[in-house]
């Protein structure tokens, strides 16, 4: 669907027309999957993918009519983002077993690519306890042996790292 | 939940809404600021020897300073509560206003006699009382944005708070220009800033967790 088509659903939907309204909703579902596949662990994508419908849908008096949707669909999308950024720095991370099932790599292979490049703009020291920490699922204790790092110097680098990704994906312009 | 789930949850019973104007929200916030003006200034507020004050350069430097200030961040603050509009360039562009504002103060007081008065000339005492009116001067403009940047979906909370707190900040010193019996633009420059200053820094820390989405 074009841009121009989603723009007019957006304007019947903000009319009232709840069936256009839903399939518009349907077409920018697997538009965000996309999205977010490419920038989040595959583990928190159906979540930021929810979580940005319910932001349209409650934010979709801030969309202008004269002006083209994708754009206010990206914004709100990179804010989603930028928030499950900002939540990996509080969350706790589980070790994983050897043992689950993984249907599709796919998935896991692009946003670990995402993730990687802009891991590659932090200092080493934070980008290799965000890796060890919260990509691999190790404990602090078991980074912090790992990498030579103090516990608390662990904590910190991972504290600095999510914030300084954080402010690195507001920074960029969204080429994508 | 399955994302066909919530898709329906959210289109049964859809009712239409009205899409947001920046323009409306300049006149609602504009109306609330003018209202403020209006009362205090009803409530026989003005200094008394407003038409001394009146042929004073500190007097119209504060108003037309502080009135820039309050009108360009206010402006700024209400395009970005629109989720493609980011507040930097305008933060960048108020801070170099309120630079200009108050180098224009420094020349307007370079005229005046002596660092060693500078203690006396800042009158503290009377200072902390302008403080505390400038800051509740301030309170109208500010809840009135923070209610339109919730109603809003900024996408840079931070920036906008920043935004908010100094137009709000500075619509308040700017009524307050009609009561403050003190032209001197060191006491200006330092009270104002000090009042300013918390009322920005309070909206920054607390319109992002109150406005978030």
């Amino acid at each position: 669907m074009s841009d121009r088509g989603w723009t007019e659903m957006m304007a019947a939907a903000q009319s009232g027309n709840a069936a256009v309204y839903r399939r518009l909703l349907g077409e920018i579902d697997p538009w965000l999957h996309r999205y977010f596949v490419r920038r989040l662990p595959p583990a928190m994508v159906d979540d930021a993918v929810q979580d940005t419908l319910l932001a349209v849908h409650e934010k979709r008096h801030t969309y202008e009519p004269s002006r083209p949707f994708e754009p206010w669909l990206g914004a709100i999308a990179r804010y989603k983002w930028i928030d499950r950024l900002r939540a990996m720095k509080s969350s706790r991370t589980e070790e994983l077993t050897t043992d689950i099932a993984i249907p599709d790599h796919e998935d896991a292979v692009t946003s670990a690519r995402s993730l990687e490049r802009l891991l590659d703009e932090l200092k080493p020291a934070q980008a290799d306890v965000i890796r060890l920490v919260k990509l691999q699922g190790l404990s602090i204790q078991e980074a912090s042996s790992r990498t030579g790092q103090t516990m608390s110097l662990v904590k910190v680098n991972i504290h600095r790292g999510l914030g300084r990704l954080s402010s690195l994906v507001r920074k960029r312009a969204d080429v994508e | 939940m399955s994302n066909e789930f919530l898709i329906d949850r959210l289109t049964v019973g859809l009712k239409p809404v009205r899409p947001r104007k920046p323009v409306i929200d300049g006149v609602i916030i504009g109306g609330i600021c003018l209202l403020e003006l209006i009362l205090f200034l009803g409530m026989g507020a003005t200094r008394p020897n407003m038409p001394l004050a009146m042929v004073q350069p500190s007097f119209w430097w504060k108003l037309t300073g502080l009135g820039l200030i309050a009108l360009f961040s206010g402006a700024a603050a209400v395009m970005s509560f629109d989720p493609v509009r980011s507040p930097r360039r305008g933060l960048i562009a108020v801070v170099a206003l309120v630079a200009i504002c108050l180098g224009a103060g420094w020349m307007i007081d370079a005229g005046r006699g002596g660092w060693g008065a500078v203690v006396g000339r800042l009158d503290w005492r009377n200072g902390i009382w302008c403080v505390h009116d400038m800051t509740l001067l301030a309170i109208p403009p500010v809840m009135g944005l923070g209610v339109l940047m919730q109603r809003g979906a900024p996408t840079d909370r931070k920036g906008t708070a920043w935004m908010v707190g100094i137009a709000a900040a500075a619509w308040g010193a700017f009524v307050f220009v009609f009561a403050c019996p003190f032209d001197d633009p060191l006491y200006t420059a330092v009270w104002y800033s000090v009042g300013c200053g918390i009322v920005t820094v309070v909206s920054r820390l607390a319109l992002p967790i109150l406005t978030r989405w």
